[in-house]
């Protein structure tokens, strides 16, 4: 057998032996981001249901009863309380306690029925903007639907035919026809969970080994750099691998996020994207003497490689120059494929950019990596 | 006697501070070659040097037939090297960590098999190689490290102070695996500060101050540097006689020690009857007087008081 082929598989086993060892680095790696995944799926949830509900009726009709009832019918808005004017309204608004305030002038029936422009006040609470734009939307919505059912009433009434809106649009949602939030969410999860553990691990790993002396025992025997990076990368791989396995599975079974794509091309991405991942927590290590100092500096990545990827909010919201910095993010990349693979089922004539961007940064990563190690220990 | 390590005006400097200044010596095959000196001397950089994890500054050093300076990767396949901090995976099993070193040497199959179990018999550790390696005490972790250093069979093995925090008696079977390698052709480099050990050396050599500032077998050293006989004395009224004592002709030292005291002498101006003759007219009787050999000790104190001195 080559040497380097002898130096190169007894790195893995040592790495392998040191990792099932550690209980706590076994779970870190294969339970932990389950749970997370399981919590985070339900926790991070961009439907807005159930948005409790002030009423004030000043008119006391048939027609503003009506017009509050059919709206809180729907799943959107619930209704909280009803109270006498707008100043108590205000104050259960203000205590948190209803999120939207629907207000009856007590001309409301009066104007509905002379066709002379009813209106309803609507009180949102904008502290938390998803939320009251949903809400907000809702009222309109209702308000809307409740105006052209009036017209059409009015002109049977007399006898006309019911006029049409010059425009109307049919929405039809594709991908996600439920436009379900986990579908969207689970693969995001999945690729900042990984990003988490092996970043840290990796980081954490290596420090440990300066800190304890190991590392200046590995360096007077022969072995090389490149042939200890890539025999320390090696399990995580294939730990990634597997951790993004079960995380689709879980995905697919509780959440129903479909598989449809090309899961070899999946799993080639989450090959590239680990590496990346290790890469820059070995980039890390390199840059820290600790292992306190590793754990800061992995954060201190991983925060701004999370939020700057597209799995919280979406690129395109992002201000240009800002854009432009997500060029730079694995994250982003890795979640585009996961995404537009299994939701799109896009192939690689789609997504090659991406997969080819993985592998530009892997490699680049961990060039520099080893680069690096090898000046701080000669 | 062919040699195994040639050291040539190496100097390292970290800035404006010259860690190891213009050292030269040879080391012989087969020779275990001591290096004292104070912490901060410069004894770890020129081991650093030697393996390789560092370049010199300035001259060069040939270890095992090759520069350091232009091949470590050569010199690294030939040396052996225990770190004082034994630097093992703690979590993994003595056999584990044996394992890891020499593959990391570039042996497997049944020669790995072989070298391990020949290395466990002969290190007394086979009845331990599935133990954890961080829960063994101090000394067999020594000797697992030394195992670890020494499994490929260097030409050369590098101890940075390998006895540190050992208890005497593992001090000691230690240094008779030392005599053994040394004794099958290993050239042993080994650092210490413990004088009792330096003195199983062939040859040491002392730094001061990042300097070389002697070089010799014990007994050479004692006799350039600590020249003279020893004389411990013991009896009553001491101190007062002691006291007088300092001043004489011949006297070279004079120091107290628990109710005695030892006194150094030229022999050739004042013999050890003499002294007790001395000492008996004033006042100290019964006298007891015992002659002893000098020490590493001596030879160390007077060299690093020499260094002080020529600082100012």
């Amino acid at each position: 057998m080559h040497p380097l082929v002898v130096q190169y598989r007894a790195v893995v086993v040592k790495e392998v032996r040191q990792t099932v060892r550690d209980k706590r680095v076994m779970a870190l790696l294969t339970l932990v981001p389950l749970v997370q995944l399981f919590v985070l799926g339900f926790a991070v949830n961009f439907d807005v249901r159930h948005v409790p509900t002030a009423v004030v009726d000043r008119d006391g009709t048939v027609e503003s009863r009506d017009h509050a009832r059919t709206l809180l019918a729907g799943d959107t808005l619930d209704l909280k309380a009803e109270v006498r004017d707008e100043q108590s309204a205000e104050e259960l608004v203000e205590r948190g306690e209803a999120s939207v305030a629907l207000v009856f002038p007590p001309d409301f029936e009066e104007h509905v029925l002379r066709g002379s422009g009813a209106r309803v006040q609507a009180l949102v609470d904008g502290s938390d903007p998803v939320r009251s734009g949903v809400a907000a939307d809702a009222v309109a919505r209702h308000a809307a639907l409740r105006a052209s059912q009036h017209l059409r009433e009015q002109a049977r009434v007399r006898g006309e035919t019911p006029p049409r809106p010059a425009v109307e649009l049919v929405p039809r949602v594709l991908y996600n026809p439920e436009l379900a939030t986990a579908v969207y969410v689970v693969p995001g999860i999945a690729a900042m969970l990984l990003l988490i553990v092996t970043t840290i691990i990796m980081a954490m790993g290596l420090a440990r080994e300066r800190e304890s002396g190991t590392m200046e025992q590995l360096q007077v025997t022969p072995l090389r750099p490149g042939i200890l990076m890539a025999g320390k990368v090696t399990p995580f791989l294939l730990i990634g691998l597997v951790d993004v396995g079960l995380a689709l599975s879980v995905g697919a079974w509780v959440f129903g996020v479909p598989l449809r794509g090309n899961l070899g091309l999946v799993a080639l991405a989450t090959l590239l994207y680990v590496l990346s991942t290790l890469g820059t927590g070995l980039l890390i290590a390199t840059l820290s003497r600790t292992q306190q100092q590793a754990f800061v500096g992995g954060f201190l990545f991983m925060l701004p490689a999370v939020l700057l990827s597209g799995v919280m909010t979406p690129v395109r919201a992002m201000p240009d120059w800002l854009a432009w910095v997500t060029y730079l993010n694995p994250v982003r990349y890795y979640v585009e494929v996961l995404r537009g693979a299994l939701l799109k089922s896009a192939g690689l004539p789609d997504l090659w950019p991406q997969v080819l961007l993985l592998a530009v940064f892997g490699a680049m990563v961990m060039a520099v990596a080893s680069r690096r190690f090898r000046k701080t220990t000669a | 006697m062919s040699t195994a390590i040639e050291v040539e005006h190496l100097t390292r400097r970290f800035g404006a501070f010259t860690a190891v200044n213009d050292v030269s010596f040879t080391v012989g095959t087969g020779e275990i070659f001591g290096y004292l000196g104070a912490n901060g001397a410069g004894k770890s950089t020129t081991i650093r040097m030697l393996c390789g994890l560092l370049k010199p500054t300035d001259g060069h050093a040939r270890v095992a037939g090759h520069d350091v300076g232009h091949e470590p990767e050569r010199v690294k396949e030939r040396i052996g090297y225990m770190s004082q901090r034994f630097s093992l995976y703690l979590d993994l099993t003595v056999r584990a960590n044996l394992e890891f070193f020499a593959s990391a040497y570039g042996a497997h199959g049944r020669e790995l098999e072989h070298r391990i179990g020949e290395m466990l018999e002969r290190m007394q550790l086979t009845a331990i190689q599935d133990e954890v390696t961080g829960s063994l005490p101090g000394g067999m972790q020594q000797r697992v490290a030394l195992a670890s250093a020494v499994l490929h069979r260097p030409r050369i093995v590098f101890l940075d102070e390998p006895t540190a925090g050992v208890d005497p008696v593992q001090r000691r079977s230690f240094w008779a695996l030392i005599r053994e390698l040394a004794a099958g052709g290993t050239t042993v480099f080994v650092t210490t500060h413990y004088m009792d050990e330096a003195e199983y050396c062939a040859r040491i050599g002392i730094m001061v101050d990042g300097r070389l500032v002697a070089l010799d077998t014990p007994e050479g050293l004692k006799r350039t540097h600590a020249p003279g006989r020893v004389l411990e004395v013991r009896g009553p009224k001491l101190a007062p006689a002691l006291d007088a004592l300092r001043g004489e002709p011949g006297v070279l030292d004079v120091s107290r020690f628990g109710a005695g005291a030892t006194v150094r002498v030229d022999p050739e101006r004042l013999p050890g009857e003499a002294l007790g003759h001395w000492l008996r007219a004033r006042g100290v009787d019964p006298l007891e007087m015992e002659e002893s050999a000098p020490t590493l000790d001596d030879v160390f104190l007077a060299l690093t008081a020499g260094a002080q001195r020529g600082e100012d």
